[in-house]
């Protein structure tokens, strides 16, 4: 009878601290999930330079060469970065289940003792509203980074919405199998086989084609668009920096697409005059 | 008329007219294929027949070849189908001799031995069985056309090939590919495994199912002949207006992807009408497995992605064959309106091959985990969600073609979200995984490949999903690289994995573990040599579908050949094994894995109608593992341990 006479021990009374902390304090305590942690950590250090190398590898030929690459590439970067802590995690829970919590191979399953973990609501909320804020960043940076090169491309400041065109420099291009011809309307209808442009102007681009789609592709600058025949499309560029770049055919335009490739050649802007007004007077003449 | 008492009710049956089976005991694929090809000639001759010798069109081309090669295209079709049986039910029918009982035992195959696989047999396994040889068989036409493809790129101080030939051999490997991709989950799964999986006795329609699977024989050869009348130039996407500049070898692309679309439309009604009424009694869909989900939304997705396939290929065909000019912009035509009906198909599609094989991984890891699926319902609604967005993105393909530049910021905003769902998945996996041991079998080995290739190509994805980014990546071997990382190495070695873990279901053997492991890793490793050097390749500027290039993109071409070589050998490896294990592997038990799905709990070989008695359902088919120690304790779990439980 005696001990029934010993008062049972109260329960721990609530503290302060809400249960929510106990638990997550008590799960980053175990041990699984702190070398997993570490393993993400350590992953994600190993991939972080790939944010770099990426853009060395598109500066390989000199870019970038206007304000649209330099968007661009920072976009990747950006994106590379915001994508390497999940890379990490995923690769980190991979790498723990072949190696710490191993396998066993056998005609029978071996391992009839796993806990069934049917659901967590607490890990599915989380994933969920991580990786919807993830993408709506993406969406986001996406979205305005759009906007920005859309503004550069069409010489239109998006505060306006008005083209810049007083100053701009008008190139027709025009896509057949397998040249480019760029034509400039300002100088006398100059034609060149090599597209010549002006340093730190802005230049728009008339784009057609005259029998199947090619794609304009100025590598280095960031301008990308189809040439269709039937249709104008247009996009722009202010090159800043002098050199020597690349245009490719990014679309397959039959026999020879892979020779439809010529050089872009970005000058000072006196010099572009005055190369113009000769190759004009050529010309007419 | 006789009759026969079924359940105590008289039944009026049709006459037996001779043997069981009549006229189908004759037919078989070799008589298909011999009327197929009399019949091609012939309306070949006929055809040419309407032309004066001679005849040239305005572009100084023999007028003849194309509606020569298009009747004879027709002529095929129509022959090897009639050859195979294919119509021979609705003739008797409207003969009024329609079939009987002992005819459609006989059309299951019933007690005809090897020679069935050879025959329009409606029974569901053989179907199945024959769709995985005949994706095999693409497969290795595809893939030995990847080897050329990357032995003209590995050879950067010389053309190895004509350009000409070379366009061909990268529209050929392309399309080959997507139609072997399509049909290597889909097909062996979806018709073996999921009857077996819902509890059914066959497919909904069998009959169709038959006429599917021959569909799909029937449209391959034009492929392969078009290499030999002017090939396919274009790539896979045949962009017009250069399509309309190819010979006549477009009509056999043409006729092939027309024929396959008729297939892929059967087949999935079929799968979604066994999913949605052939069920077992009590699954419900809270009790349906994973991998019929996967199956359903596949199905679903080819449903009305492929008729906008078949569409612009049709408009194709008349604007070629007589100047229709939907798509020709001198007389009016449109080039954007056949990007956005092939985009239409385009984007659907890459998730017809990547959902049934994610959702074979799904059913795959639980086994070899023996854990319950983590969140089944998240599962679902990953599925769910990729489905219904899939037909909402299509013109993310076309950001750069200047067909709508507003355009672009609603499409990207849509493909961006598709990343949630598609991260569901990734945590259904990866919970899954979470604190277990796993049994280290290829099939689940296969399963860390996939996802470690599933990973990259999605963060890829991303880049490409963004218009900016895009503005660099489109058109580039980027893309190149990012598609065959979804398509290849998630869709490629899901297969794989799912193969290795359906044989002893199909075959009544094991897979060997030693030589399937030593081809499927040799064949990992090359695709990651292969495909990470194009993601190099891509950086630097490279475009695709270019036979010759500048010098500063040799060494990543180099390095990318010679992975490819290694997953060739690394492929040969695994056909061996299977080769081997097919005839002369492990027996293995009619259920191996001690899995809990229903298609494991019928005997192997699987008998002809599947269950001898229908099967009832009454939980979801994960029911593995223990009680997990590391649960949080409910409150009074907590305070019955501290004051002791109430005796």
């Amino acid at each position: 009878m005696a001990d029934t006479m010993v008062p049972a021990e109260e329960p721990e009374a609530p503290t302060n601290r809400p249960p929510a902390m106990h638990r997550l304090r008590e799960w980053l305590q175990r041990r699984y999930v702190r070398h997993i942690l570490i393993i993400t950590v350590v992953v994600g250090f190993l991939l972080l330079p790939l944010a770099w190398l990426m853009l060395a590898a598109m500066n390989q030929s000199g870019g970038p060469a206007s304000s649209i690459m330099e968007d661009i590439q920072q976009t990747i970067f950006v994106f590379t970065l915001v994508s390497i802590p999940i890379t990490a995690f995923v690769f980190a829970v991979l790498l723990y289940s072949l190696f710490g919590w191993k396998g066993k191979s056998g005609d029978v399953p071996p391992n009839n003792d796993n806990p069934a973990i049917r659901t967590n609501a607490v890990a599915v909320i989380t994933w969920t509203v991580s990786s919807s804020l993830l993408a709506a960043f993406l969406v986001v940076w996406g979205l305005i980074e759009l906007a920005d090169i859309t503004a550069d491309s069409y010489g239109s400041t998006s505060a306006t919405g008005q083209p810049k065109t007083e100053d701009a420099l008008v190139v027709n291009v025009t896509g057949q199998q397998w040249v480019w011809t760029f034509e400039y309307p300002q100088y006398d209808k100059v034609a060149t086989d090599i597209l010549y442009l002006p340093k730190d102007r802005p230049v728009l681009f008339n784009v057609t084609s005259v029998d199947v789609i090619h794609n304009f592709w100025a590598v280095e600058l960031g301008i990308k668009i189809d040439a269709n025949p039937g249709a104008i499309t247009q996009t722009g560029v202010t090159p800043n920096k002098e050199g020597t770049f690349n245009v490719r055919c990014a679309e397959l335009c039959g026999l020879h697409h892979a020779y439809m490739e010529t050089k872009i050649d970005v000058m000072p802007a006196e010099t572009f005059e005055s190369f113009m007004r000769e190759s004009g007077a050529g010309r007419t003449r | 008329m006789s009759a026969a008492t079924i359940h105590q009710v008289q039944v009026p049956q049709p006459k037996q007219h001779g043997k069981p089976g009549g006229i189908m005991r004759h037919l078989n694929f070799f008589t298909g294929l011999v009327s197929g090809v009399v019949l091609a000639l012939v309306f070949g001759y006929v055809m040419s027949l309407q032309f004066p010798a001679g005849a040239l069109t305005a572009n100084f081309a023999n007028a003849a070849a194309g509606p020569v090669f298009w009747a004879m295209m027709v002529g095929w079709v129509v022959g090897f189908m009639g050859g195979m049986g294919a119509f021979v039910g609705p003739i008797r029918w409207l003969l009024g001799r329609d079939l009987t009982h002992a005819d459609a035992e006989f059309m299951a195959g019933k007690d005809q031995g090897k020679f069935r696989y050879w025959r329009f047999t409606t029974d569901h396994k053989v179907v199945g069985i024959q769709y995985l040889i005949v994706a095999m068989i693409i497969l290795g036409f595809g893939g030995l056309l990847a080897m050329l493809i990357r032995t003209e790129l590995g050879i950067t101080w010389m053309e190895v090939f004509n350009p000409d030939f070379y366009n061909s051999l990268v529209g050929t490997h392309g399309i080959a590919m997507i139609i072997a991709m399509i049909v290597v989950v889909s097909g062996p799964v979806g018709n073996f495994i999921v009857p077996l999986m819902c509890g059914a006795r066959d497919m909904a329609f069998p009959r169709l199912n038959a006429l599917s699977i021959w569909l799909l024989v029937c449209a391959v050869p034009p492929l392969i002949l078009s290499l030999l009348v002017g090939g396919i130039r274009d790539g896979w996407s045949v962009y017009q207006p250069l399509n309309a500049q190819a010979g006549p070898g477009m009509i056999g692309y043409q006729t092939t992807i027309i024929v396959f679309a008729v297939s892929t439309a059967l087949a999935s009604v079929n799968i979604m009408t066994t999913v949605l009424t052939m069920r077992a009694k009590g699954m419900t869909w809270s009790r349906t497995p994973i991998l019929i989900y996967g199956a359903f939304a596949a199905a679903a997705m080819g449903l009305y992605a492929f008729p906008f396939y078949m569409y612009s290929q049709i408009l194709s065909m008349t604007d070629r064959l007589v100047n229709t000019s939907f798509f020709n912009p001198i007389e009016g035509g449109s080039v954007w309106l056949y990007q956005n009906l092939f985009w239409l198909l385009g984007h659907p599609e890459v998730y017809v091959i990547l959902i049934p094989s994610i959702a074979v991984m799904m059913e795959i890891i639980p086994v070899f985990m023996r854990k319950p699926l983590f969140s089944y319902y998240m599962a679902i609604a990953g599925i769910v969600g990729v489905v219904g967005l899939s037909g909402l993105v299509w013109a993310h393909h076309m950001y750069m073609t200047g067909w709508a530049p507003q355009a672009n910021y609603p499409f990207m905003l849509s493909t961006e979200m598709i990343s949630i769902p598609v991260g569901f998945l990734v945590l259904v996996v990866i919970g899954t995984m979470w604190r277990g041991a796993f049994w280290s079998r290829l099939p689940m080995m296969a399963v860390f490949a996939v996802i470690f290739n599933k990973m990259i190509g999605g963060v890829t994805g991303v880049y490409l999903s963004d218009v900016p980014a895009d503005q660099y990546f489109h058109g580039n071997m980027f893309v190149t690289a990012h598609f065959h990382y979804m398509l290849m190495g998630a869709g490629l070695f899901g297969a794989m994995g799912g193969i290795a873990y359906y044989f002893p279901k199909m075959t009544g053997r094991y897979l060997d573990e030693r030589t399937g492991s030593i081809g499927f890793w040799t064949a990992f490793a090359g695709f990651q040599i292969t495909f990470m050097s194009m993601f190099v390749a891509g950086l630097q500027g490279q475009p695709r579908r270019v036979l010759q290039f500048d010098n500063m993109f040799d060494i990543s071409n180099w390095i990318s050949t010679i992975g490819a070589y290694v997953i060739g050998i690394g492929m040969l490896i695994f056909l061996a094994a299977i080769m081997s294990s097919w005839r002369s592997g492990q027996a293995a038990p009619s259920n191996p894995w001690q899995a809990q799905t229903l298609d494991w709990q019928t005997a192997t070989p699987v008998p002809l109608e599947n269950f001898p008695v229908l099967p009832v359902v009454t939980k979801l088919p994960y029911d593995y593992g223990v009680p997990d120690p590391l649960a949080p304790k409910k409150l009074e779990e907590q305070y019955d341990e501290k004051v002791g439980a109430p005796s």
